[in-house]
């Protein structure tokens, strides 16, 4: 999830870049001094793991970091999962944020790792799996109740959502875009376009857009062509509007500045509650999602396991879902949600019918490539 | 005098260099500064160098890599063209008002002194939301110009947006010396020239204008040089299509984790600035070593 995240970070990219290097300035200091103590071993009790709970008192005296991007959303994480987790396990759990990738690399490299539990982007997780970050231990985190094929080696999803177009129904409403080819047909639908121009954050989105706007079968679209993306992205750049953060994006709809948008789920659905005149077009929408990770290094990996287990289950699930609207990870979960809301739920089955899946694991392993075109593209 | 001490006093570094030969140097004074720049300017910066040719291997492929991607190049020359923009309009604003300083009474410049020093003391956050606000396209100019019948302007998310708000981000960093540098401009001189028979353009452009230069250089020279390594007023007001080189760095360390190539992208930085520092320093001598052998 990209929304609260951008929100915060662009607040304060500098500082995220200047922390960077002033952990890096502290790297020697703190590889002299070592890493604090505390990686006691912990109990979490006898019998194979079950999602959503933890052994009463098993982590008193341990002091934990939980990591995610800030605003309503984290909020919803702390309330409906790491704060009851820290009740039960006794366990202090405190909360640290947004997100920098960079400050775990720097943690990491210079073997002074404090962020315990990350939720970071699904691609950067896989990306860095064993290198940055650690194999989850799957004897403590049960995935039982994970929806299939969404439990990685070092990553296990935080929630999900989807890359959607969302259009104005006052002027489009007689005759709404039925899909990408229609974001892209400026003939039969002028107007404004709002895209995410985020340089900094290669994942799936507008190229797999481009390309089944192109024509190209939602089986085929991996590996991607980059070059045909970027011409048939090229086609309609006048009309695009780029945004960086979710903020801009629903801002953009609220302000009625674009026709359309591609955008995240949460940011569509808060400027349609705002008032804002716009609908989501479901049909081809990209899901997508946050991940939970642990960095290499933690004090305590069990005590990180033991959290994400606690984090994943149904009835944490579900009031996580209902404190943000992103969509439950747990398929026992079920949130009560007033009618708007359901209709953004991405993981029920009439809604997954509409998705187009995203190959994950072809990013992670482009990412670097990818990420410099996408760069290199929008810098124009 | 050399152009950083007019950097630091405004261009009135020869005269405290002549009074300082006359006392002891308590330098043992400087190392408290000096202790926190190793810390936290130097080391950084060296570690910074270091990896831009070790990381991810040793060599010069970070460089290598900068200066073959045409999409760099193409950063690299708006980051060069855009501070210039910045640094011309700043001066033509300043000029005129750092002389308005000097020739109000005490109350209007206070006035105008303090004019300049609150923006200055403002965070640059949040001078640079309120451009957003001001600039966007349901924004106060949009909304004005729209009651007399004109616009919509597009100005948030362009080059101009950035321009804007990056000059009024950094005109008191023009004002301030040039200021300093007037201020100090006897201006009997200038009466002289009239009496002799100068027109006042003349009087201006042979007289005046030549004694105000050292705070001319210094000025634009810390805008430009601070222009160039901008960030947050960019990245907030401007497109990802018109990105700077600051930004391309914060891409590269960030969110690409390419600490190798935002090193390189460093350096490169660092090292045109130098040059360009360098190449004003050269320029300053030459007509002074005429002006004092002639």
């Amino acid at each position: 999830m990209r929304e609260f995240p951008r929100r915060h970070q662009r607040g304060r990219p500098a500082l995220g870049t200047a922390a960077a290097l002033a952990v890096l300035a502290l790297a020697a200091v703190a590889a002299c001094g070592g890493p604090s103590s505390g990686a006691k071993d912990v109990d979490l009790g006898p019998g194979p793991a079950q999602v959503g709970t933890v052994k009463d008192g098993a982590l008193k005296g341990v002091d934990m970091t939980f990591v995610s991007y800030g605003g309503i959303y984290q909020k919803g994480q702390q309330e409906a999962a790491t704060d009851p987790f820290a009740t039960a396990s006794g366990a202090t759990v405190v909360q640290d944020g947004p997100t920098d990738n960079a400050k775990i690399k720097a943690q990491v490299e210079s073997n002074n790792v404090t962020w315990d539990v990350v939720d970071t982007g699904s691609v950067w997780a896989d990306a860095q799996c064993d290198k940055l970050l650690m194999p989850l231990d799957y004897s403590i985190i049960d995935k039982s109740r994970i929806p299939a094929g969404l439990a990685g080696k070092c990553s296990v999803p935080a929630m999900q959502y989807g890359y959607v177009l969302a259009y104005n129904k006052t002027k489009f409403g007689a005759d709404p875009p039925k899909g990408w080819a229609d974001f892209f047909d400026t003939q039969r639908f002028p107007g404004k376009r709002a895209l995410n121009g985020d340089p900094s954050d290669p994942e799936p989105g507008p190229y797999e857009a481009a390309l089944l706007a192109d024509g190209v079968a939602a089986a085929a679209l991996y590996p991607l062509d980059a070059a045909r993306a970027e011409r048939k992205l090229g086609s309609i750049r006048p009309q695009l509007v780029f945004w960086k953060t979710g903020a801009e994006s629903q801002q953009l709809l609220e302000s009625g500045e674009v026709d359309m948008a591609m955008l995240w789920s949460g940011r569509a659905y808060g400027a349609i509650k705002n008032g804002a005149p716009y609908a989501v077009q479901w049909n081809q929408f990209l899901p997508v999602m946050d991940s939970l990770t642990v960095p290499k290094g933690v004090k305590s990996p069990k005590a990180a396991m033991a959290l994400i287990n606690y984090y994943l289950g149904a009835a944490q699930q579900a009031k996580l879902t209902e404190l943000t609207t992103y969509s439950p990870v747990n398929t026992d979960a079920r949130p009560q949600l007033d009618p708007l809301t359901t209709s953004f739920i991405t993981t029920d089955k009439a809604r997954q019918s509409q998705a187009v899946p995203v190959n994950t694991t072809w990013w992670a392993q482009n990412q670097d490539a990818m990420g410099q075109k996408w760069s290199d593209w929008l810098g124009g | 005098m050399t152009v950083l001490d007019e950097l630091t006093d405004g261009g009135r570094g020869s005269r405290s260099a002549a009074m300082d030969r006359g006392r002891s140097r308590p330098v043992w004074l400087l190392l408290p500064a000096l202790v926190l720049l190793l810390a936290f300017f130097v080391y950084p910066v060296l570690t910074m160098a270091w990896r831009s040719v070790t990381d991810p291997v040793p060599g010069i492929g970070n460089f290598t890599w900068f200066f073959t991607e045409p999409a760099n190049l193409r950063v690299l020359a708006r980051t060069f063209t855009t501070s210039l923009w910045v640094t011309v309009i700043a001066l033509v604003l300043s000029y005129p008002y750092a002389y308005a300083m000097t020739a109000a009474g005490p109350r209007g410049r206070a006035v105008l002194t303090l004019l300049v020093l609150v923006p200055f003391w403002t965070s640059l956050m949040v001078r640079t939301f309120a451009w957003q606000v001001l600039l966007q396209d349901t924004g106060v100019i949009n909304k004005t110009l729209r009651l007399v019948g004109l616009g919509p302007l597009h100005l948030i998310r362009t080059e101009t947006g950035v321009i804007i708000g990056m000059t009024q981000v950094l005109m008191p960093f023009l004002v301030l010396p040039l200021y300093a540098v007037l201020s100090g401009i006897d201006l009997r001189l200038v009466r002289a020239a009239r009496s002799l028979g100068a027109r006042p353009v003349v009087a201006f452009t042979r007289v005046y204008l030549p004694l105000s230069m050292p705070g001319v250089a210094a000025g634009t020279l810390m805008v430009f040089i601070l222009s160039l390594g901008f960030y947050i007023t960019p990245a907030l007001l401007g497109s990802p299509t018109d990105a700077l080189i600051s930004q391309q760095i914060f891409t590269q360390v960030s969110g690409l984790l390419r600490w190798g190539r935002g090193g390189a992208m460093g350096v490169v930085l660092l090292i045109a600035t130098l040059v360009l520092i360098g190449l004003v320093a050269l320029a300053q001598r030459g007509p002074a070593r005429r002006r004092s052998s002639s």
